[in-house]
């Protein structure tokens, strides 16, 4: 039963990565705004979302036993891990960048997270042994 | 004439990514600015507008513009130029899957700017050419996937 082994690295960078994003998504990210809130919704929801999906994914497999096809419109697992946090990555970056006048403590934590986001998926494909990376 | 030789799931993403970064540098959001008359003066009035490249929206606006100029850039290499050599897969995914993830990447974020609610600044026609272009995008790229069934994971 290897589902039900105890987390590896990079899935606890994972969902770790994405409680901490979901949880900070609640706080300021623009003046006294939070990623929910008018102006910001969605388009700065999308990084916590990411978070929560890819943790969640990691999460009901590991813990709660959830049977999940092979793969997804062609895609593995591993693979929607790794396109999610790249793109996460790249969202955080984005933020990062965007002078929207000054970030908050949300703001950062959404940042950090997304970038956690792509070094668990990259440890993934190492620990799974897919060949994609090194 | 068999370097014109160019498939439809790839014309769609070379206009659609084309299309997409000429939109980014129209009006992305835009700002009615009132008037008011002062004696027998009108003061004021108009309208200012912002590009996906202006201060407050560079880079998480561009992002989507310069996914699709990307994947047109691609489409552009493999069909015209293929002396120029591509690696077959990156980072396990192969080119098509790379076609699927961006464009449902600038779908998502550009139906998140058209959901957004950025009162007291309006959407522009920059906004909406982006959003069907990239839906555009993600036409093409699922197109292409039906095409170039290949998508076996690596290894």
């Amino acid at each position: 039963m290897a589902d039900q082994q105890s987390p590896t690295p990079g899935e606890i960078t994972i969902m770790a990565a994405g409680a901490v994003m979901f949880v900070f998504s609640f706080t300021s990210f623009a003046g006294s705004s939070n990623a929910w809130q008018r102006g910001l919704f969605p388009i700065a929801t999308l990084l916590p979302l990411y978070g929560l999906v890819m943790g969640l994914q990691i999460a009901l497999t590991k813990f709660a036993s959830l049977k999940l096809p092979h793969s997804v419109l062609g895609f593995t697992w591993e693979q929607i891990h790794l396109a999610l946090g790249v793109m996460a990555a790249l969202m955080a970056f984005g933020w990062m960048v965007t002078d929207y006048g000054d970030k908050k403590v949300g703001t950062w934590f959404e940042i950090l997270g997304g970038i956690a986001l792509v070094v668990g998926a990259v440890m993934i494909q190492r620990e799974r042994n897919t060949g994609a990376i090194g | 004439m068999d370097k014109l030789k160019i498939s439809t799931a790839n014309l769609v993403i070379l206009v659609a990514g084309g299309v997409m970064l000429i939109a980014s540098f129209l009006a992305f959001h835009k700002l009615a600015v009132p008037s008011f008359e002062i004696g027998s003066q009108k003061v004021g009035g108009g309208t200012k507008s912002y590009n996906a490249w202006s201060t407050g929206h560079f880079l998480i606006a561009t992002i989507p513009a310069l996914l699709g100029t990307l994947m047109a850039v691609h489409v552009a290499l493999e069909t015209y130029a293929p002396q120029v050599s591509l690696p077959d897969r990156i980072l396990g995914f192969t080119w098509t899957q790379v076609h699927v993830i961006l464009a449902f990447q600038a779908t998502v974020m550009m139906v998140a700017f058209l959901i957004q609610n950025f009162s007291p600044l309006d959407r522009g026609v920059g906004l909406y050419l982006m959003l069907i272009s990239a839906i555009a995008l993600l036409v093409g790229a699922v197109m292409r996937m039906q095409q170039k069934p290949d998508t076996r994971p690596f290894g």
